[in-house]
């Protein structure tokens, strides 16, 4: 009874946050897949995304592109993997060339491409397989 | 669709990578072509191959052994590039009409400088400017700062003079290679406009490639050299 009522107040909680559609940020959702030397875990590539947008646009830039990792994907066959990162609408290209600038993560050499962009996470998934 | 060539790549010889796993990585990545440069004081082997064009990067420490080695290799590579970086070895790579590539003119991060006048005999001689996007991609801070200002300023003297200039990752293993896309973006960020990075990818490639901005007579051209079929000549 209680678990139920707790989601019932979680929805409740849900709904009211989110903003109307047309208020909502538009978003791009980027599927990238990296070639690495090791395995790489989420939180070391998440920390090297966000090091090189920082670094690459300041505090300001990288508040604009809004980034966040979606879905973390280790390949099971080499050291490589798949993943997705969602970033604002209009900053796709700053976000690709923050991508391209990493070099390396816990020493061991990493490369990161862009395999493709969608605007729904349905759509990147599907991209993902 | 463009086709992207990438014309400053170092294999096995002289990096611990073998020529063909860069090329297999390569064309997942949608390149239609690498030429492997290796320096020419490393010693290459021979690599048959219908994707990868043959060239030559010389390290030259003084003019005359410059001019020496550019007479040597001439006509037997496809892309003949000098590894720039020194006033004076940017100044007679760009006046020597064999030379198809002057690959990194501020050095390897940062050294020489172009100039309206080297600009003006790169857009004569038909001498590609290279940009090293290496550079940006493996330094940080203020050092990436200095690459970036160089660039920008070698972009507008090219842009000025018309001169020939391509895009290269200058890579020494798989790690170091970017898709087409990537080497765009990555041009963005010293100011190139998307259509100039495109054709710096794909256009001007091809062109050194096919000696476009040579004179007939100048130009001893390689038989084997077709763009549809490319393969090894020497």
């Amino acid at each position: 009874m209680c678990k139920i009522q707790n989601r019932f107040l979680f929805s409740i909680f849900y709904f009211a946050v989110l903003i109307p559609p047309s208020l909502r940020d538009r978003r791009r959702y980027l599927v990238f897949e990296w070639i690495s030397e090791r395995v790489i875990d989420k939180w070391t590539l998440l920390s090297e995304i966000r090091d090189s947008i920082f670094s690459l646009y300041g505090d300001v830039g990288a508040s604009e592109s809004k980034i966040r990792l979606i879905e973390y994907a280790n390949a099971e066959d080499t050291d490589g993997g798949m993943g997705i990162l969602r970033c604002a609408h209009d900053k796709v290209e700053e976000v690709r060339a923050a991508l391209a600038c990493i070099h390396s993560a816990n020493e061991a050499r990493l490369s990161i491409r862009v395999i493709g962009i969608s605007g729904t996470i349905k759509g990147a998934t599907r991209l993902l397989r | 669709m463009s086709k992207f060539f990438d014309l400053n790549v170092h294999a096995y010889p002289e990096t611990e990578v073998p020529a063909e796993e860069l090329l297999r990585a390569a064309k997942r990545y949608g390149y239609t072509g690498i030429a492997i440069t290796n320096h020419d004081d490393t010693e290459g082997s021979e690599l048959k191959s219908n994707f990868c064009f043959s060239g030559i990067e010389i390290r030259a420490n003084s003019v005359e052994n410059l001019k020496r080695r550019i007479k040597l290799y001439h006509g037997k590579v496809a892309v003949l590039a000098v590894h720039g970086g020194n006033d004076k070895i940017n100044r007679a790579a760009l006046e020597d009409h064999r030379v198809d590539v002057l690959a990194h003119p501020s050095g390897e991060k940062r050294g020489g400088a172009l100039n309206h006048v080297l600009a003006k005999l790169a857009a004569k001689n038909g001498v590609a400017i290279e940009f090293n996007l290496n550079a940006i991609i493996n330094s940080r801070k203020g050092e990436r700062a200095r690459v970036l200002l160089k660039m920008r300023s070698h972009l507008k003297l090219v842009r000025k003079y018309k001169a020939p200039m391509i895009l290269t990752s200058n890579a020494c293993s798989i790690y170091d290679l970017r898709a087409p896309r990537e080497m765009i973006a990555l041009a963005s960020l010293f100011g190139m406009e998307r259509e100039e990075a495109t054709s710096a990818l794909s256009d001007f490639p091809q062109g050194i490639l096919e000696k476009r901005w040579k004179k007939e007579n100048d130009v001893v051209v390689l038989k084997n050299v077709n763009l549809e079929s490319p393969r090894k000549s020497v």
